[in-house]
């Protein structure tokens, strides 16, 4: 019986747009008050049965529990405050992740590679080993962050019971901004030799195939990035 | 003081005259230490863990100034009700 009380009440205040955490030290504090209040009605002398339904009714009902909550705006989240600017500065996160990409290309260019004109041609003598490993570590956490990006952002409209429509932009901007984005690093192109490395998004390509191969691209990273956040709304589409 | 003690000192305190749903304590209590009147420490004690609130000087001068207004406003309402100078003289 508590359990599915607190269950509606934690559902209400989240697609209310109160902030998760409030959310759950709210919800924690009343599990604590209810054990407080049954135990007190136990040792009245009521049975447990009786006494967790006394305990619910001096708690207040779910309408009012809530409406105390979501009343007290400054706890909402600003997810729920500012849907548009949370979600469509996304792309800001995959560009952070990028950053950091080039910073390990760029280390690994200047330890591994330290002749080559750029780290994407041939390498200059054999790389083995750790080098290797190193290069293809950086691939794959350049052609994941799209993905792992977009997977937060489906994790943080789950958890705040959004509506759809603003983690789906944020998706769509962040698959054209994976499926666009492009490293250039020479070395020549910079007087003394001290190397370049720079990142260009959402050009479309210079041909129709390459515009061709981006949606491709886009289409993929959309997938991948939407699918844990649509099976979340089909289960919840199926228990309700 | 933790929640439940907290409710439980009203309900003592005003005889059970103040009966609300005790959880909607708890938003009250959250928002006052949003504004600094309160401050939350979650401690264990006989093995429950529980959040204890205590007052913070901002509270103790927030505190201060609510009951002076609500001494003045029931002293000039009970003064209405009682009739005050007039009760004496009488209303002729």
């Amino acid at each position: 019986m508590p359990k599915k009380v607190f269950d509606e009440l934690r559902e209400r205040l989240l697609q209310a747009g109160v902030a998760p955490r409030h959310v759950q030290r709210y919800l924690t504090e009343l599990a604590d008050h209810l054990t407080d209040t049954r135990a007190e009605e136990e040792r009245a002398g009521r049975s447990r049965a009786d006494a967790e339904s006394v305990a619910l009714s001096r708690l207040g009902s779910v309408d009012r529990l809530a409406q105390a909550m979501i009343d007290q705006r400054q706890f909402k989240s600003w997810c729920a405050r500012a849907p548009w600017a949370m979600f469509d500065v996304a792309p800001l996160l995959l560009a952070g992740a990028y950053f950091l990409a080039c910073m390990y290309l760029r280390c690994g260019w200047t330890i591994f590679q330290p002749g080559a004109d750029s780290p994407f041609g041939a390498p200059v003598g054999p790389m083995y080993g750790f080098g290797n490993i190193y290069f293809q570590a950086g691939k794959l956490y350049y052609s994941s962050a799209p993905i792992l990006v977009g997977w937060a952002i489906g994790f943080i409209a789950a958890r705040q019971r959004l509506k759809a429509v603003w983690p789906t932009v944020a998706l769509l901007l962040i698959a054209w901004m994976g499926a666009t984005a492009q490293i250039h690093a020479g070395r020549t192109a910079v007087p003394r030799g001290l190397g370049h490395i720079s990142m260009s998004f959402f050009g479309p390509g210079p041909s129709p195939h390459a515009v061709f191969g981006e949606l491709m691209y886009a289409a993929v990273i959309f997938s991948f990035t939407v699918l844990p956040y649509l099976i979340w709304r089909l289960q919840r589409a199926l228990s309700a | 003081m933790y929640g439940y003690e907290i409710v439980q000192a009203i309900r003592r305190r005003s005889d059970a005259a103040i009966a609300v749903g005790e959880g909607v304590v708890y938003p009250v209590l959250h928002a006052l230490e949003h504004d600094g009147a309160l401050r939350s420490r979650r401690k264990t004690v006989n093995g429950r863990s529980r959040v204890y609130y205590s007052i913070t000087p901002r509270g103790s001068r927030r505190f201060a100034d609510l009951s002076n207004a609500w001494t003045n406003l029931a002293t000039a309402i009970q003064k209405m009700l009682t009739g005050g100078q007039y009760a004496k003289e009488g209303v002729r």
